[in-house]
């Protein structure tokens, strides 16, 4: 499944890229996404819960999504999912993922009835399998931002 | 039994390609002329021109400015437009600007509407044209920053859909294969020249398992264009008008993990009462199709499209394409200009390929490709990250 690797130095080059082109790109917030990405920065993984309904929405957007109330609260997530589908990434990703070929993106179905893209990390591809149980990892991508991704919890599927 | 309210007359196309020296609007202006000509009507009769978004813009001479503010009419002498407009719905478009058209048809105001797309991706560089497709198929906030792409969006539903149906990877390199004969066939076609096998396509380089290169479309500029009247109208000045005899719709999400059948063995739950709607609405059923005009985009989606249009079983559809049963001279031909795989995916233009090949087919206009004596398709668009689904039942005749 490798194929030859090119060095992004090469591509850099070929392309004109700048220093610039090859910054990953961060979440930006929204006011009403604003509190998960501070729990994560916390280590915390919390979802946004109706106070009307009880919907919970993800990724959340103004107001429920299921009754349309503002009245909300940030629950804590058992920070537990299985995985539904995933890919590979092996070859042609922009420029900044370039140096973490291969790596997995994966949809992530959660118990709390809600979905997220994430990687799934510390895993043996050959290992991947549908409905395998993943938990949270949080990774301190930079001093203000942590992007929650997932690993496998039984340890001999990990890489 | 069956009433169709508005038709198709003309069509235009240009080359699908790289042609960076043919600017969008040479491309706009080229199709119309070439739609009103087929159209067998004089430029003048046309009331109202619709165009589509063109992707990505040119900030120093920007098309859709242009065309919003009506340079198109001006541009082809259409001395009789009222009404001018842009619409876009991403792959959808083609769909969502024939509404657009019908709402006008309707209201009276003219009887005769010119709709076009044009799009030139040559003129922006590899890294600004990854950049724009890698944020357009996924959520800048909660996908993007993981290291989503489109393409990994197409093989995480593909590695899906092979795990609950069971289809393989050469029945899903079968699409590729069964899109590039038909290109072969279509002198506009991107990949025209070169057949490709099964095998070739599974070996190709991987680019997000499990797709490989050939299982991914490729950019290309392109446009097209065609001339939509009243049903009335269309009988009196057309020899072969194309009808549009019943249409299913639905929207599912922006974010695929809002999709509403996220399971992916279960998408045919989501496609196939839309599929259903459509045909019950012409009073025609799969068994009156003579040919199924799928814009998947990728080969997989394809399958599942293929999957809803009440032929095969749900999750078999790789079988039939396996045998060649979609490819030319098989039982059910299915995407006759090779699709956004062969045919090159020209942004919000990969609809508006499909359902101009529609026509060009039911009017017996459609050259080496033809499919002998076909009256009546079922066509298929949708767009975004795969966020709706709309099918059109069309015939060379009211049923």
């Amino acid at each position: 499944m490798a194929g030859e690797k090119i060095d992004i130095e090469t591509i850099k080059a070929m392309l004109n890229l700048t220093d610039e082109d090859l910054v990953k790109p961060l979440p930006i917030p929204t006011q009403w996404s604003q509190p998960f990405w501070d729990a994560a920065k916390e280590h915390r993984f919390v979802l946004k819960k109706c106070s009307k309904c009880g919907n919970v929405d993800h990724p959340p957007y103004l107001y429920c999504t299921a009754c349309s109330a503002d009245e909300h609260e940030w629950v804590e997530a058992a920070g537990r999912g299985t995985l539904s589908a995933y890919a590979i990434n092996i070859f042609g990703v922009p420029f900044p993922f370039w140096v973490d070929l291969p790596y997995v993106v994966a949809v992530v179905e959660l118990p709390e009835g809600v979905r997220m893209i994430s990687n799934v990390v510390e895993c043996d591809h050959e290992k991947l399998e549908n409905g395998m149980e993943l938990e949270v990892v949080f990774d301190d991508v930079t001093d203000e931002v942590t992007l929650p991704r997932w690993r496998p919890v039984d340890e001999s599927r990990r890489g | 039994m069956g009433e169709a309210e508005f038709a198709v007359i003309g069509t235009g196309e240009v080359p699908t390609g790289n042609y960076p020296e043919r600017s969008e609007f040479e491309i706009a202006y080229t199709v119309a002329r070439t739609a009103i000509q087929d159209a067998g009507i004089d430029k003048d009769e046309v009331g109202a021109v619709l165009c589509a978004q063109h992707i990505m813009s040119n900030p120093d001479n920007d098309y859709n400015t242009e065309m919003v503010f009506g340079r198109l009419p001006e541009a082809i002498g259409a001395k009789g437009c009222k009404v001018t407009c842009m619409t876009s719905s991403g792959g959808a478009s083609s769909y969502s600007i024939r509404k657009t058209a019908e709402g006008i048809l309707r209201s009276g105001e003219t009887d005769t509407v010119l709709v076009v797309h044009a799009q030139r991706f040559s003129q922006f560089s590899a890294n600004e044209q990854a950049k724009y497709f890698s944020i357009a198929g996924c959520d800048v906030e909660w996908e993007y920053p993981y290291g989503m792409t489109y393409n990994s969006l197409a093989a995480m539903i593909t590695q899906a859909y092979m795990t609950y149906t069971g289809t393989t990877i050469q029945q899903i390199a079968a699409v590729c294969v069964a899109c590039r004969k038909w290109a072969m066939l279509q002198p506009n076609a991107m990949f025209n020249n070169k057949e490709i096998t099964i095998d070739k396509v599974v070996n190709a380089r991987m680019v997000s398992y499990p797709l490989t290169t050939l299982m991914c479309n490729v950019l290309g500029d392109g446009g097209s264009a065609f001339v939509m009247t009243t049903a009335e109208k269309a009988r009196k000045v057309c020899d072969r008008p194309v009808y549009f005899l019943g249409e299913g719709s639905d929207y599912s999400h922006r974010t695929i993990t809002r999709a509403n059948m996220m399971d992916f063995n279960q998408l045919t739950a989501f496609l196939g009462p839309i599929a259903n709607e459509a045909y019950e609405k012409s009073g025609l059923g799969p068994q009156d199709m003579d040919i199924f005009e799928i814009y998947g985009s990728y080969p997989t989606i394809n399958l599942m499209v293929f999957d809803s249009l009440g032929v095969t079983e749900p999750g078999k559809a790789g079988e039939l394409v396996e045998a060649g049963e979609t490819s030319p001279g098989g039982k059910y031909p299915c995407s006759t200009n090779g699709e956004a795989m062969s045919f090159g995916h020209t942004g919000t233009g990969c609809g508006f390929a499909i359902l101009v090949e529609t026509v060009r087919q039911l009017q017996g206009k459609a050259g080496a490709a033809q499919v002998p004596g076909a009256r009546f398709a079922i066509e298929n668009c949708g767009g975004g990250a795969f966020m709706d689904c709309h099918f059109t039942v069309m015939g060379s005749e009211v049923p």
